[in-house]
């Protein structure tokens, strides 16, 4: 089963030929795991436009009953959560950074190959689950930011609901493991002489974004969370008659959801900044700034969710922080408009359909972001919010600048991705046509907003002088799923009998255009090494300009230089093929399926399964990442670090951020206990004992890593064992206490604190019983026969996990139980 | 003789600037106790009250360093690690002051409407 990865042939072969279904289904090339998610993301995007056309229709003429109400209702949420995280996330993710940004940073491949195949297949289960609620009577309804308390068991008693949790948290998983490695790899796998200042700007704004990934989604995860212990367990976290705040929700879900917003919205200012330079033929304007504009619109957009509130009643102080720090994203956001109209002004501008959709994109944004500085006003968002204008807001973002991009994004990458040229004369038309459907239909929302048209809104009367417009953007939004439908028929038939794209069909500056269209498996025969900005740009043409102007005035590309053509000097390793990534998610799905709708059998067969597959795709590669893997050439700038190292630390950094929303939250709700015997019943002397067990098995560990650095493999399995043992110590303590709470009266349904308390004490125990599990397999694996000192890091990450962990602890004891003392008194 | 096979064995692979002894390792331990006898103690000491929470934090700060720097490494190894930790914690710190603050502050403000 340890297959080692075989050297390849060393001539270069097309990433897209060979292998048949099976080589697509086990893949973990980069390049087709991102064709993968392009090609589910296309199609959910037809869904989602069908879903809207729907929409439309029913808003066609006052009093229409063409639907049902609670059928629109489904289909408003169906489409906000399927375009967002369906739709743009993996197209932007998935597809495009997956695609160029190893190509652009020149590596052969991410960091965590078999990961990224990973995150693609829990993609699918998280998307397929999400429409499969209909099967079980109607799809989710409460829209896509499910606010609180609408989707508490009393008001949603249906399964859709739970479904919609279940699925958003599996599509967070997918999403938070591919900003783990992508981190990484932009990070640590950058080619040689490519410092940050000199990476494009599609990755700065990818590095950017996967940093907000990771400290953003960890809140909707305890969003979730919360909600499905509501709806499970009977808990009442967004409850106000069990004295809980409702608004908790919207705290949790827009401290994730406008850092989301920012997620869509940097990637798309990223390919704009490729797209604009490359057919106005001049370098970006103003990099450093544009760069530093990144850092601090994803700083920025940290701290703005509480602008989506104002109609909640926050309170003065908070409104003006809230409306000041939105403000001030208009600043660098501005930065970024005016570089790109100072980097065409005075180019020699290619009048291609990637170009178009680029400057669009320009000026559509721009009409989105105005919109959105006026209701960064709070008292001005009083009139605005939940109406037409913010629909006419979010649009003018999302479509009008993340779509738009992506739209360009298609017509610049998609020769790169399957060799062939789009039809230009099809784009035209595509691109006329959206423009004038897409403003057709969301420009007069900002009229219809003023004039008090509400948002969601399933019909409306007939007096009220809101029929000719609607009547208008239905036609437009028919004009605009027109023009969605000529460019599928662009991509099937170009891809199918187009032109053969060569490598570098638009002159491009950049190094995914120095390898063939499509890209050989390996990406590069050779390492590649970087001199400056603009990498491929200054391959061709060399500094100077002088061959620049000859080749332009002479109407020429420039071919592929010389070293870029060359065969590999070194056999390539391309991680071998492996079939667990897709076993994983199948077994994620049955357990999904049998929570969903209680066949409990099926739970039990998929999470044993998906154990088991765990185990293997951890034994499968006993080199991968391991020192012997070849880090100076695949990781210039790992600093010797190995990746999986990396990629736990930087996972322990999301962490962060989830245990904090968890005790957050315990610290606002555990002195509201109603009835329950409240925090009093908490006893120190006790805990203080697991704690010490706890702190103890962290010396255990290090003694172990210790034992197994100097290869003494005897004595680091004595240690592993008393880790785990003083783990189970630990649970057993944990186990004991809650028992003890149990019959004195305090279960997790009693109270805020009962269900905060064993929440929080309770999430913490998983996962130390993880950490238990994992000390398990180690020690397992220890047996082997080739176990010894290069296994070293194997012990090590287990380490990290556990003493962090540990940390947890550290905190959870002094803040719930030491500082109880202070008020107990 | 059997140092000379492991030095084979690793190769020119030594990835860390050496992590510390077993001896120093179990200085921490002891550390780590002494502070939570600490913590304990002052938890239960009427005298300390007023000053309980800024002490009770200080310990926890205390015995959270010495386990990420000398049992997770941070210490000895890259900066580059000790930056991807200390971002999450930063932006988690931040995030658990500003939803406090926003709650203790929504809290009162619905205790006046009320
Ligand atoms: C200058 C920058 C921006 C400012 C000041 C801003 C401000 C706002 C405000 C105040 C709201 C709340 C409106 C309400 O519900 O009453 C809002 C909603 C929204 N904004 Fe923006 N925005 C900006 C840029 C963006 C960008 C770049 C995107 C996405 C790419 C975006 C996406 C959204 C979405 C999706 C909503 C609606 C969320 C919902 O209620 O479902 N905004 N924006
Ligand atoms: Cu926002």
């Amino acid at each position: 089963m340890a297959a080692q990865p075989k050297p390849l042939p060393l001539e270069p072969r097309n990433y897209l030929k060979g292998g048949g279904l099976i080589g697509w289904l086990t893949t973990v090339d980069h390049k087709r795991v991102a064709v993968l998610y392009g090609v589910t993301a296309l199609f959910l995007l037809g869904i989602g436009g069908l879903e809207a056309l729907v929409m439309r229709l029913q808003l066609w003429e006052p009093n229409n009953h063409l639907i049902s109400a609670h059928f629109y209702n489904e289909m408003f949420t169906m489409h906000g959560t399927t375009m967002i995280f369906l739709v743009l996330m993996p197209l932007e993710l998935g597809f495009f950074t997956n695609f160029v940004m190893p190509l652009q940073i020149g590596a052969r491949d991410v960091a965590f190959p078999r990961l990224n195949a990973l995150s693609f297949w829990i993609f699918l289960v998280g998307a397929v689950l999400m429409h499969l609620s209909w099967i079980w009577g109607g799809f989710p309804n409460r829209g896509w930011f499910g606010y609180a308390n609408l989707t508490e068991s009393y008001y949603s008693p249906g399964l859709n609901i739970d479904f919609w949790d279940i699925s958003l948290l599996i599509l967070g998983v997918s999403t938070l493991l591919t900003a783990i490695n992508f981190f990484v790899t932009m990070v640590m796998m950058r080619a040689k002489g490519m410092s940050y200042m000199r990476m494009t700007l599609f990755c700065w704004a990818m590095l950017v974004t996967v940093i907000l990934v990771l400290l953003a989604f960890p809140a909707l995860t305890v969003g979730l969370l919360f909600l499905l212990l509501d709806r499970f367990f009977g808990t009442h976290f967004y409850i106000a008659a069990y004295g809980a705040t409702p608004i908790l929700w919207q705290h949790l879900f827009w401290l994730f959801g406008h850092p989301e917003v920012y997620i869509l919205a940097l990637p798309s200012f990223g390919i704009i900044s490729e797209i604009v330079p490359v057919f106005s033929r001049k370098p970006l304007f103003g990099y450093p700034m544009m760069v530093y504009s990144i850092i601090l619109i994803g700083f920025l957009s940290y701290g703005v969710w509480g602008h989506h509130m104002f109609a909640t009643g926050m309170g003065p102080v908070a409104d003006s922080a809230f409306a000041i720090t939105s403000m001030l994203i208009a600043i660098p956001t501005g930065i970024k408009i005016f570089s790109w109209i100072a980097t065409v002004w005075g180019g020699s501008l290619r009048m291609k359909t990637a170009f178009y959709f680029a400057l669009a994109m320009i000026v559509e944004f721009t009409i989105g972001g105005l919109s959105g500085i006026m209701h960064a006003s709070a008292p001005v968002d009083l009139q605005q919010t939940d109406s037409y204008f913010v629909v006419a807001h979010f649009h003018y973002v999302l479509f009008g600048g993340v779509m738009f991009a992506l739209l360009g994004a298609i017509y610049y990458w998609w020769p790169k991705v399957t060799g062939k040229m789009l039809s230009e004369k099809l784009g035209k038309w595509q691109f006329w046509l959206t423009i004038i459907g897409f403003n057709g239909t969301f420009f007069p929302m900002h009229w219809l907003g003023t004039w008090g048209m509400p948002r969601r809104v399933y019909t409306y009367g007939a007096g009220l002088g809101w029929t000719g417009l609607n009547q208008f953007e239905t036609v437009c939004a028919f004009i605009l799923g027109f023009s969605f439908l000529l460019m599928y028929i662009n991509l099937v038939l170009s891809t199918a009998r187009g032109e053969d794209a060569p490598a570098d069909p638009w002159d491009g500056r950049t190094l995914e255009w120095a390898v063939s269209s499509p890209p050989p498996e390996y990406n590069f025969a050779n390492p590649v090494e970087v001199e400056g900005r603009d990498a491929y740009w200054l391959m061709k043409y060399g500094r100077g300009g002088a061959r620049e102007a000859q080749m332009f005035a002479e109407g020429k590309i420039p071919p592929v230089p010389q070293n870029m053509q060359a065969p590999p000097e070194k056999p390539i390793h391309v991680p071998t093929p492996s079939i667990f990534p897709l076993l994983i998610a199948g077994c994620l799905f049955m357990v999904a399926i049998g929570l969903l709708i209680g066949w409990w059998r099926i739970m039990e067969i998929g999470g044993g399964t998906m154990f088991i597959c765990i185990v293997g795709m951890c034994l499968e590669y006993p080199k991968w990442g391991e020192k012997s893997h070849n880090l100076d050439e695949e990781a210039p700038h790992s600093l010797g670090i190995d990746l999986r190292k990396a990629g736990l630390w930087t996972f322990l950094g999301s962490e962060c951020v989830f245990f904090a929303s968890l005790i957050a939250t315990y610290v606002v709700y555990k002195s509201r206990n109603f009835g329950g015997p409240g925090a009093s019943i908490l006893e120190i002397p006790l805990t203080s004992g697991s704690t010490f067990a706890l702190l103890m098995s962290s010396l255990m560990m290090v003694l172990a890593l210790h034992s197994i650095e100097q290869g003494r493999v005897k004595w680091m399995r004595f240690w592993l064992v008393c880790t785990m043992a003083l783990g189970c110590v630990f649970l057993g303590v944990e186990a004991f206490e809650f028992l003890g709470f149990f019959q004195k009266g305090l279960a997790m349904q009693t109270d805020l604190f009962g269900q905060c308390f064993y929440t929080l004490v309770g999430t913490h125990g998983v996962h130390v019983t993880i950490g238990v599990i994992w000390l398990g397999s180690i020690l397992a694996s220890s047996f082997r026969k080739n176990f010894g000192k290069s296994k070293a890091l194997s012990v090590e990450m287990v380490g990290l996990y556990w003493h962090f962990v540990d940390i947890v602890w550290v905190v959870i004891f002094t803040l719930v139980y030491l500082m109880q003392q202070v008020k107990g008194a | 003789m059997s140092e000379i096979t492991q030095v084979i064995e690793t190769g020119p692979f030594e990835e860390h600037p050496a992590h510390p002894g077993a001896g120093a390792y179990v200085i921490v331990a002891v550390a780590l106790c002494i502070l939570t006898a600490l913590e304990v103690t002052v938890a239960y000491l009427p005298a300390l009250r007023p000053v309980m929470i800024p002490v009770l934090i200080i310990l926890a700060i205390a015995k959270f360093a010495l386990i990420a720097m000398f049992f997770m490494h941070l210490h000895y190894d890259s900066r580059l690690l000790s930056t991807f930790f200390l971002g999450g914690l930063l932006a988690a710190f931040v995030l658990f002051i500003a939803l406090l603050f926003l709650f203790v502050y929504l809290d009162r403000h619905r205790a006046i409407i009320m």
